[in-house]
């Protein structure tokens, strides 16, 4: 019989297996506020740009949503996270920002800097 | 040079500068300078990074390599291996998989979070919180497993009361110790819930926490009724909050279908299930006894106290009732230990405190900081000041049961004791920055108008006081203010406070008596000259057009009672006995023509 501790590694190492298969390991992982402050900033227009973005065949993103990180007045955010670069958190992104955001960083890698929370 | 850009953050809190952090920076200028990296590393502080015995700390990012014990002597290796060559000193390097603030690794190079740490908010914004799977890769549950599979119930009382943590629902009371007494109980069964029914105006910190990390308040009252012997749960969240909900109970569901809740919990004997209870929305639901009678279907009323819910709570069982917050602390305690959790806070006061920050404040938002931060950090260093060059006049804690503090108490430590002192309280977290354009008697009766609308009406001094103080604060504000109102007001709320039955009463003359106490002379000058130096009482100002008016009729056609006249291209005026005072000609003017008086 298992011990509790050694269930809930398994457990967590499959869980890593079930992220890692949904694309975890992709070049790159955008994550899209989606709490009930940053909806209400719009963020469900931004995650649907990003969603038919993937859809339509841009490839090597892990997208997910997110809580809230607190940041009410910059709202909605997103951040951009790539294996041995900063995480890159853009606010008070819309519809046309989700797009550069694709266009310019995801594919091109170029951070928008003047976007960019600091 | 290709060199990737490196951005080093220098741990600011007491412990590190106290152990040489701040000539670290120094020696880290010099070697950039000249290695010739000015342009590509810069460098930033944050708030204590809670590894306070490996002090001082330096991170690097990208990589989010911590180094610890750093010397001056070390820095010029730090730069010349890592920052040159890539290559990270594994000698220096600290390996801990913690929990707490792992939102650092994000989000800690910017200004705002990297000032902040994070225990209870750990995983919110960096995790889906609606996939069990990014819980458990981030150690979920662990502490759970830990409790049921190698701690006793009595061990996990006592390592919670060791912590030192204490209840975030506003009164303070040490978790620790309310565990123990329910555990002590012989009647079965007993209970655990989780108090989610936040209602002060503009507090938002447990709604945050339920849709940002669902999982860690199901794992945290699953490891308390482990401890205490309860075998069910009850999630007590008001129906306001949808999307809360829709979270929390999936987070229960996909709990459930993991073996981490129900029957044998990992294996074990521990069984243990939770239910969501809706409130409607009444605040006093979040005084602990309204809210047991509200879980058991009754009308959300306080009962008096004793017996205590850990004694006879629901269903006349006994009960442990803690906040979110409270909640979300526990995996964190276990899992990294009472021991390092009594390292972050201030003497009586362990662990961070989440606040809500509002009002006139450049950064709103959402903060997490160690107890004995002060006020002056959080409003200046997280919230960036106050915008468009305004004075700071007042901080308000505690919600609509807490105090305003003036300037002179911003160098207050934020913790339960040193608010009190100060004259507010802690409360669940709320906290308004207020800047010269309000008024401080306006805002007394804005949070008293709440409470008195609130009140439940079961016990006298709490129905009927409000309701006098109430009516007093509006004669005050609509310029009819009598001499003697100020010391009535004192006298009904010493009244209210000591003898209401909960509380909410208790602490609903808290607005009142603070702005009495530390802004009398605005009180004076709205009662003895009609005069409301913030310009807000519509009743004490009126409207004046001056010289600069150059005649073009706009505040003319915006008056809604016909009050302005005067003939095109020349200054217009103001009838004052037709003049309603609604503004619109203020707001209307493009010649800052209209001046309010």
């Amino acid at each position: 019989m298992p011990t509790p501790l050694e269930l809930i590694r398994k457990k967590r190492a499959e869980a890593v297996g079930r992220i890692i298969g949904k694309g975890y390991l992709s070049t790159k992982r955008v994550y899209v506020g989606m709490a009930t402050c940053e909806i209400a900033a719009g963020s469900k227009d931004v995650m649907d740009v990003f969603q038919k973005a993937v859809s339509r065949g841009l490839t090597d993103v892990y997208l997910s949503q997110k809580g809230c990180a607190g940041r009410c007045n910059l709202e909605p955010t997103v951040e951009v996270i790539e294996a041995g670069k900063s995480p890159v958190k853009y606010g008070r992104v819309d519809r046309e920002r989700a797009q550069q955001i694709i266009d310019r960083h995801l594919k091109n890698g170029e951070i928008i800097q003047e976007w960019v929370i600091d | 040079m290709n060199v990737t850009p490196y951005r080093i953050i220098l741990c600011d809190g007491t412990a590190c500068i106290n152990s040489g952090a701040r000539a670290l920076a120094t020696a880290l200028r010099e070697q950039l300078e000249r290695h010739g990296l000015t342009e590509q590393v810069t460098i930033g502080l944050s708030g204590c990074l809670g590894m306070c015995d490996k002090g001082p700390i330096l991170v690097v990012n990208p990589g989010y390599t911590i180094y610890g014990r750093v010397t001056e002597k070390d820095i010029p290796e730090i730069v010349q291996e890592h920052l040159v060559k890539g290559q990270p000193i594994a000698r220096l390097a600290i390996q801990e998989d913690h929990l707490y603030n792992r939102f650092f690794r994000v989000f800690g190079d910017a200004k705002f979070f990297g000032k902040q740490m994070r225990i209870t908010l750990r995983n919110c914004g960096i995790i889906d919180p609606e996939n069990i799977d990014d819980y458990l890769s981030l150690r979920g549950y662990e502490a759970l497993a830990k409790a049921v599979g190698e701690m006793t119930p009595e061990q996990v009382v006592a390592e919670v009361e060791k912590s030192g943590l204490r209840g975030r629902g506003g009164a303070g009371f040490p978790t620790g110790r309310k565990w123990k007494l329910t555990a002590a109980e012989k009647a079965t069964p007993k209970y655990v819930i989780c108090n989610a029914d936040e209602g002060d105006p503009g507090a938002f910190m447990d709604r945050s926490a339920i849709e940002g990390d669902p999982h860690t308040v199901v794992e945290g009252m699953a490891i308390g009724a482990y401890a205490i012997g309860a075998s069910q749960g009850f999630i007590y969240i008001r129906a306001e909050y949808p999307l809360a909900i829709r979270r929390i109970r999936r987070a229960i569901d996909d709990a459930r279908a993991h073996g981490l809740l129900g029957q044998n919990i990992l294996g074990s004997n521990f069984s243990f299930d939770i239910e969501i209870r809706l409130g409607a929305g009444a605040f006093v639901c979040g005084e602990e006894t309204a809210l047991i009678h509200s879980v058991e279907g009754a009308r959300g009323m306080p009962r008096p106290r004793p017996p205590y819910p850990a004694v006879a709570g629901l269903y006349g069982q006994p009960t442990v009732i803690n906040n979110v917050e409270t909640w979300a602390n526990i995996p964190v305690i276990i899992l990294d230990g009472a021991n390092w959790f009594r390292t972050v806070g201030t003497e009586t006061s362990k662990g961070t405190k989440v606040f809500a920050l509002a009002g006139k404040v450049v950064n709103t938002g959402l903060i997490e900081v160690p107890m004995g931060t002060t006020l002056r950090e959080i409003i200046y260093d997280v919230g960036g000041g106050i915008p468009s060059g305004k004075c700071f006049k007042s901080v308000q804690t505690g919600g609509p049961s807490g105090g305003c503090l003036p300037e002179q108490y911003l160098d207050t430590p934020i913790d339960y004791e040193s608010l009190v002192k100060a004259g507010s309280i802690m409360g669940s977290g709320g906290m308004i920055v207020i800047d010269e354009d309000s008024c401080m008697v306006d805002v007394a009766r804005f949070f008293l108008e709440f409470t008195q609308d609130e009140s439940c009406g079961k016990c006298t001094p709490c129905r009927e006081g409000t309701k006098r103080m109430l009516e007093i604060l509006t004669r005050i504000t609509d310029g009819k203010g009598q001499p003697g109102d100020i010391e009535k007001l004192e006298r009904l709320g010493g009244m209210i406070r000591k003898s209401s039955l909960c509380g909410l009463g208790q602490s609903a003359p808290n607005p009142v008596l603070s702005t009495i106490k530390n802004f009398r002379p605005e009180y004076e000058e709205h009662i003895h000259e009609k005069k409301c130096r913030a310009k807000v009482c519509k009743s004490l100002l009126h409207y004046e057009i001056i010289e600069k008016c150059v005649g073009c009729g706009a505040c003319r056609r915006v008056c809604p009672v016909g009050a302005i006249t005067g003939a095109a291209k020349s200054r217009h005026t103001i009838d004052q006995d037709k003049c309603v005072r609604c503004g619109l000609c203020f707001n209307t003017c493009k010649f800052e023509a209209i001046a309010k008086a």
